[in-house]
Order: structure tokens, then C-alpha cells, then sequence
């Protein structure tokens, strides 16, 4: 399964691919079952170059019935920084939140799909 | 085909028509003035001048512009190559070309020639720019005049601040 | 400290109309994010995990109390009340939205502040020694030259697109309290035989992927011929440095490939042709130069009897006067250093009430000076030995009283992964779980001078390689590990660390803390710290602590 993500250009909050719409949190975010869906929603989202910066596709691993970022890094993306427990899209708690931090099953940091051929 | 802009006389910029062919390496050289690598230069060069056309040679950033230094009298136009605009080398080029190898003749911008960057060729000495399509010369004069001020010395004649300071 | 002129002011208005202009096209999809990247670097604007991140230059570590109560007023408007100092002397908000960057830029202005150059392939904000004017031991203020090269450096026409990014130092004192021997450029000052006034030039140290304590490529340089000095160290850099790939195109990479002889004959080579007239004329050194004259102090004597009763009767300022006062040049006054490492804390972080408190107390106490260190400390650099314990009740009651200076806890780190998009692994949890294991001062102080420092990522921000240990965060199949160096120094005893052994998980970090510190107070020689306990021994000992349990 995977997510497409990248940082809003106007304010660079990390966002999520929804239907062609952009979403703050993680727990909305489209999940994409199909490698041709995900790449077709990655095409769409790099041509809107005035909204979204950089967006790329991400793995995601079940834990306990929900779905999490595979990478540690993206899994601090979809919440905030741990030194700082109120601060980003942690600050307003809740089962999801508290379901992806306690998230197991991390594995590649970067998680990014397709890393090389990005650049 | 991108356009060209120069400099005039007194900071003013303005399109220009571009007498000049860029011709690369595997091309054949057509009739009239021409922009030649370095290396055809070395060849050619002689024997396009003998027959009386205007010749500008194209320095790529890891070509050291002193290999033109004894031919400079003779050149109309000194290309310098920006393969990516982050690629700074041209700058240190036209420095050297203005400063130290005394060149009179016209330095142009050429590849990836960024607006943004105009101010810091105008410094360096460049006079004319092949700039992205859709760049205009009042584009390119508003970059280049955006800062009153400059701390540094360079080739343009603006006085620095620490000269300004004194006056 | 150094006033800005109409001219120095109009270059910051310029200049921040035009990354307005900039932010404008970006915002229009005039520019490509590409293009715009590139410019938004110039002005030390990155995006991080987050949010944008705004890197404020802090030019040589030195603001006043005006400055330090804008930093508190854009960390409270456009942040959450918060900045992060860090090992380059700047100041970090994490929380920076691109629309109002421009609307900083404009604050910062207001108060002779920028962010210019704060990233990008160009010269960056110069290290300085934050005890500058106010040490014993300078031979000249090494804020004039840094001054000078701020403006020589600001949107340099031809060394703006370098090769890669260029960090230069100056320290004026025996003791470096710069990292000078690990920036792209070194200058130390020094007097010839003659008394003439110059700089012992060091070219081509650094950290990242391949750390180098840079060599001396000219002995002694006259100090009125730095700038066409500059000029020539640069131009051979932005010519023949590698552009190929990003991990070797620093100038030490060229100074190491061409080796130093070879390096400093192409330098003088191109000096020799640049002749003096690349210098800055005497009198604009000398313009500069009575900008920082010196304070007007009170003549004082040495001994402060308020001071002694305050040490005798407060414990607790005793030991915040054992490690955070230094000696200053007068009598009567002292240096105070202001840890930005409370026990658990974000190393080098500060809050917009604790900025606006040292404000406060550099204004009424401390001739309205402030410095940055590169250690993320902040340092009051004149206060009278009478003022010293007001100081320190108003610095401990808002948190900032923490007596550890150049001790275990005064840990440098990085932001890490918990913001930086260029991160492996987390840095701050790391630094806040050590200092909690260390937080008896006691214990603490028993250890003595112990630098740790950790970096996310092998960009080494946090200065690992030249820890006495250094940490270093790895990512090994997805989880967070960290490599332990041994050894490194910093300072005037420049080394740079070595490996340990494997990286270890985050959770085994701090027992290997504890395991090291054990190794070095049951090694050590009377006055011995734990570099030089380390360098008698070498690694043996303390490898064998470390990964005993493996075998």
C-alpha cells in the first residue's frame, strides 16, 4: 500500500494526496492499492508545481489493522517532532495519532519510492 | 531560438538582432559570423578569419579563458557557457576576460542564462545574454539595478561602498 | 559593536525587496521550484519536514539587545514562540511559512538583520570568537576583519555560485574557540617579530563525509593584504573545484587532491596578478575598526566584594561561577557564559521569553552585548563582577541558569531528524536522554571538560567528528542507529575523531556514554581530561568497555 505526499508550497506543511485535493493528516490521506493508480496520482500531483513541493510516493505498512508509513521519517512527517510533543499534527491527538506513534514495524528511514530515479 | 539582450552604453538593455551562428562541433560551419567551440577555434580559427568574417569563440566552465589570450584582439565575441545556472566558473571567466586579459569586445551569456543572476553578470563584465524565451530587456535591467549598493570591487565601474563611503 | 551606515541599511531594504520579488514569481509559477530553490538557499530559506525553516545570520555570533528582542518577536508571531541557535552562530525557526518570509526579512531589516547567505554555494556567516573584545588573550578584535568580510562576501559578483558552500573563521587567541582548523578558510591572527599585524592562513579543513583539520597554506599573510588573499583562495576554488559530485566539491577535497604545496603555489600564483589592488583600503578597516572600539569601562578592582559574599553564601552561583564565568581583560569584570542546555532541554534552543531575558540583562548589565558561540551558548561578554549574581538569579528563574559549560551535558546537536530533511536519524532525544544521566552537577563536574557532539547525518552540523565524543546518527535498515568517534577536538588542539566500533542501537547510546566515562575516570592521570586521557591510551580500553558485552 502507499501514499503520496509532499509539502505545501505557500506555508510547506507536509500534505496528502486525496482525490486530487490535498489533506493535513496522514488518516486522510488516499491509499493506494494499485502501482498504476498511486503513479498516475504522482503524474497529476508533479504538474501542480504552485501547490505542492516535490511530492513523491510512500510505502506504508500495516500495524495492528491501520496503516503507517513504512519510514521513521515519514512517519515524524505525518505527526511532528518527538522534542516537541505538542508541536505539528500531533498536537491534536487522538486515535490516530496515537496509533501511528505507536506504530511498529518501521523500516527504511527514508521510505521514499523510486528515490534514485527522482533525482 | 532564445533572444538576445545587450547592454548598452549606459546600463540600458535592449533585444538585439544576433549576427552570429552558434555552431556545434558536428555541424558544418555555414556562410557568416559564426560562435565556435574552443577546440574548432584552435583548427579553424585561422582560416575563418582570413576569410573575413566576425568569429566568437564558446568557453565551457572547465575551459580556462587564458587559452585565448594571444587570439583576443582578433575575437568579436567571447560565448561563456552555463551548463546549469548554479555553475559559477563563468563568472571567474569573465572576470579574468575584462580584468586581466584587457578583452573589449562583447562577453555573452550563454545555456542556462537565469534572470535572477543577470545583476552578477553585468558585475563580471557580460554585456550580452541569451536569455530564457519570454525574458524581457526591462526585466533584465529592473535584476540588474535592483541594488543601490555594492561592497566589492568588480569590473563594472560602480564605485563600491567603501568608496562611496569616502565621497 | 558594528553600526550600520544608510548604505549598509539600503543593502538590507534591496536586498529583501528582492527575495520578495523572488518569493512573488515563485508563488505565481514564474520560477520553477528548481530555480527558486537556488534563491530561497541565498536567504537561508529551506524546507524541512514541516514547515519552511528561516536561518537568521548572526554575522560572527554578535547582536545587541534590540536584535535579540526582534529574534523573540519573530519566533512569537511567525513560530511557536520559539528559535534554535546553532553551531554556525545563527538562529533557526523551524516553523516558517514561505508567504511570510518576505514579511521577516522586512523585521530583520528593521534591526540591521538578514539572512543573507545563511545557505547556498556562496560564503557563509563568519565564526568568530564569541569571547572577542572581551579575552585577554587577543592580539587584535577579530570582529573588525569578520565585519569586513561580511560585506566583501555579501552577493560577491563573481563568488556567489561556487562549488559548494565556504565557511571561514577567525580567532585572535591562543585558545580557538572557533573550530577554525575544521572551516574552508582559518585565519588566526598573528603578530611578526616587527609587530606587524597578520593572520596564519588555514585552508581546507572541514567535516562532513570526509573530515579534514585543515593545513596552513601561508604562514603569515599581512593583514592588509586579506582581501586580495581571499580573492585568490576563491577564484582557484570556484575554478578547479569539483562540481561533479556534490560530496567532494568542498575546497578541502581540491587542497587534499592537489596537496597543500601545490594548492598554496596556485594561490600566491594568482594573488601575485591580483596584486594590492584587490585590498580594502586601510581607512575603511580603520572606519570599521572604531565601530568596535573599546567599551567604555569602569575602572574597577579586581576583587568584587558583593561577588564574594554572593559566591559564599549561594551555592548555587558557586557553581554556576566555577563553569559559566570566565576571566575577562578588566578588572572587576567577568565573562558569562548562558548554557542553552537545560538538563532534558533541545540543545540550543531558546524560547522568545528567555531571548527577550538576556536582552533585558545585556541592556542593563552587560553593555548591550550578546555572542552566539558555535558550542549554541549564549554569552554575555561583559558583566561586572557586582552584577554577576543578579545576573545569574535572572538567568536561573528563567530557566537559563544551567552551570555546565564545557561540561558532559553541554552537549551540541544538531535539529536531526525530527525536523531536517536531510536527516538519518534523530539527535535531540539522544542528547536530552544523556543529559538526564548526567544531571548531577556533582558527578558532573567530578568528569570535568567532556565534549559531546552529535550530528543527525554525516553533514556533521553537530560537529561529531570533532567531539572528545562524537555521535553520529546512521539509519541501518530502517531504525535508528549511531556510531560512536573518540578523540576529536575542536579547538586549538584540533584532531578529528575516531570510530569506535559498530554503530549502536538509540537505546544502548547512553549506558555506552556511561561506559566511556567510567573507562576515562578509572584511566585518567591527575589533570587529565577525557581528550587527553583518550590520547595517552588510545581506544583500547574503551572499546573494550564499550563492546564487551559482544564478546
Amino acid at each position: 500500500m502507499r501514499a503520496l505526499t509532499g509539502n505545501r508550497l505557500t506555508d510547506g506543511e507536509a500534505v496528502f494526496w486525496k482525490a486530487g485535493a490535498w489533506v493535513e493528516r496522514f488518516a486522510d490521506a488516499e491509499l493506494f492499492a494499485a502501482e498504476d493508480a498511486a503513479e498516475t496520482a504522482e503524474g497529476h500531483a508533479k504538474a501542480q508545481q504552485t501547490i505542492v513541493v516535490d511530492p513523491y510516493l510512500i510505502d506504508l505498512v500495516e500495524s495492528e489493522g491501520l496503516w503507517a508509513p513504512v519510514s521513521y521519517r515519514e512517519r515524524l512527517r505525518a505527526l511532528g517532532p518527538t522534542n516537541h510533543p505538542m508541536h505539528g499534527k500531533q498536537a491534536e491527538g487522538g486515535a490516530a495519532i496515537e496509533a501511528l506513534r505507536h506504530a511498529h514495524g518501521a523500516a527504511r528511514s527514508t521510505g521514499r519510492v523510486n528515490l534514485i530515479k527522482r533525482k | 531560438m532564445p533572444t538576445l539582450i545587450k547592454k548598452g552604453q549606459g546600463d540600458d538593455f535592449a533585444f538585439a538582432d544576433d549576427a552570429f551562428t552558434a555552431v556545434a562541433d558536428d555541424q558544418d560551419i555555414p556562410q557568416g559570423d559564426v560562435i565556435i567551440s574552443l577546440a574548432r577555434f584552435q583548427t579553424d580559427g585561422d582560416r575563418l578569419l582570413s576569410e573575413g568574417r566576425q568569429i566568437g569563440v564558446r568557453i565551457e566552465p572547465a575551459e580556462e579563458v587564458e587559452a585565448l589570450a594571444y587570439d583576443l584582439p582578433r575575437l568579436a565575441v567571447v560565448a561563456l557557457a552555463f551548463p546549469k545556472h548554479r555553475d559559477g566558473r563563468a563568472f571567474s571567466s569573465a572576470t579574468l576576460l575584462r580584468k586581466r586579459l584587457g578583452f573589449a569586445g562583447e562577453v555573452r551569456a550563454v545555456g542556462d542564462v537565469f534572470l535572477e543572476q543577470a545583476g552578477h553578470m553585468v558585475r563580471c563584465g557580460f554585456d550580452a545574454f541569451e536569455a530564457a524565451p519570454g525574458v524581457t530587456p526591462d526585466q533584465w535591467a529592473h535584476v540588474v539595478h535592483r541594488h543601490r549598493h555594492v561592497y566589492q570591487r568588480a569590473v563594472d565601474a560602480r564605485p563600491p561602498a567603501f568608496v562611496e563611503r569616502e565621497e | 559593536m558594528y553600526q550600520y551606515d544608510a548604505i549598509d541599511k539600503d543593502v538590507l531594504a534591496d536586498r529583501a525587496a528582492e527575495f520578495r520579488e523572488q518569493v512573488d514569481r515563485r508563488l505565481k509559477g514564474e520560477i520553477t521550484e528548481d530555480q527558486f530553490k537556488q534563491l530561497r538557499l541565498m536567504n537561508g530559506l529551506y524546507l524541512q519536514l514541516h514547515a519552511y525553516m528561516l536561518r537568521i545570520a548572526i554575522p560572527y555570533g554578535s547582536l545587541n539587545s534590540t536584535q535579540m528582542r526582534k529574534l523573540a518577536e519573530i519566533g512569537r508571531t511567525y513560530d511557536k514562540g520559539y528559535g534554535h541557535f546553532t553551531t554556525r552562530t545563527n538562529l533557526q525557526f523551524h516553523w516558517i511559512k514561505l508567504k511570510d518570509a518576505p514579511e521577516i526579512l522586512d523585521h530583520l531589516a528593521s534591526v540591521d538583520m538578514h539572512a543573507i547567505q545563511t545557505s547556498g554555494n556562496c560564503i557563509r556567516n563568519v565564526t568568530a570568537d564569541p569571547y572577542a573584545g572581551a579575552t585577554a588573550d587577543e592580539l587584535d578584535d577579530p570582529r573588525v576583519w569578520s565585519e569586513a568580510i561580511r560585506q566583501w562576501s555579501s552577493l560577491h559578483p563573481e563568488f556567489s555560485f561556487l562549488p559548494r558552500k565556504f565557511k571561514i573563521a577567525i580567532t585572535a587567541s591562543a585558545k580557538d574557540r572557533t573550530a577554525a582548523k575544521a572551516h574552508d578558510i582559518g585565519l588566526m591572527i598573528r603578530r611578526a617579530r616587527d609587530g606587524q599585524l597578520g593572520f596564519e592562513v588555514i585552508v581546507g579543513g572541514g567535516m562532513g563525509r570526509t573530515p579534514f583539520i585543515g593545513p596552513t597554506v601561508r604562514e603569515f599573510l599581512p593583514a592588509n593584504r586579506l582581501f586580495s588573499y581571499l580573492e585568490a583562495i576563491l577564484r582557484v576554488y570556484n575554478r578547479h573545484g569539483r562540481r561533479d559530485n556534490i560530496y567532494k566539491a568542498r575546497i578541502k577535497i581540491l587542497v587534499s587532491a592537489l596537496g597543500r604545496e601545490e594548492f598554496a603555489r596556485q594561490v600566491e600564483e594568482e594573488w601575485a596578478k591580483i596584486g594590492p589592488a584587490g585590498d580594502l583600503p586601510d581607512t575603511e578597516i580603520a572606519r570599521i575598526r572604531g565601530a568596535f572600539a573599546p567599551k567604555a569601562f569602569d575602572v574597577l578592582v579586581n576583587r568584587s566584594e558583593k561577588y564574594e559574599a554572593a559566591l559564599a553564601t549561594d551555592p548555587a552561583f558557586a557553581r554556576f561561577a566555577r563553569n559559566n564565568l570566565k576571566p575577562h581583560k578588566r578588572a572587576g569584570y567577568t565573562i558569562v557564559e548562558v548554557s542553552l542546555k537545560g538538563i532534558g532541554d533541545t540543545p540550543g534552543d531558546a524560547t522568545s521569553e528567555q531571548m527577550e531575558v538576556v536582552a533585558d540583562l545585556a541592556e542593563r548589565y552587560g553593555q548591550d552585548d550578546i555572542r552566539v558561540t558555535h558550542e549554541q551558548n549564549l554569552v554575555l561578554p561583559h558583566v561586572r563582577l557586582d552584577d554577576a549574581h543578579t545576573v545569574y538569579l535572572a538567568l536561573a528563574k528563567a530557566g537559563l541558569g544551567t552551570p555546565n559549560i564545557n561540561l558532559i551535558t553541554d552537549i551540541i546537536a544538531c535539529p536531526g531528524l525530527d525536523y531536517c530533511a536531510l536527516a538519518n536519524a534523530r539527535a535531540i532525544p539522544i542528547a536530552q536522554d544523556i543529559a538526564k544521566r548526567f544531571a548531577d552537577q556533582d558527578r558532573a563536574e567530578l568528569i570535568g571538560e567532556l565534549k559531546i557532539k552529535i550530528s543527525g547525518c554525516i553533514n556533521a552540523c553537530g560537529h561529531h567528528h570533532v567531539g572528545h565524543v562524537g555521535i553520529l546518527g546512521v539509519d541501518k535498515k530502517g531504525e535508528e542507529f549511531y556510531q560512536l568517534t573518540l578523540g576529536g577536538s575542536g579547538a586549538e588542539d584540533a584532531s578529528i575523531g575516531k570510530i569506535l566500533g559498530p554503530a549502536l542501537p538509540a537505546d544502548k547510546v547512553t549506558d555506552a556514554i556511561d561506559t566511556l566515562v567510567e573507562v576515562y575516570l578509572r584511566e585518567r592521570h591527575d589533570g587529565e581530561r577525557f581528550l587527553d586521557t583518550f590520547r595517552r591510551t588510545g581506544d583500547a580500553p574503551f572499546k573494550e568497555a564499550v563492546y564487551a558485552d559482544a564478546h
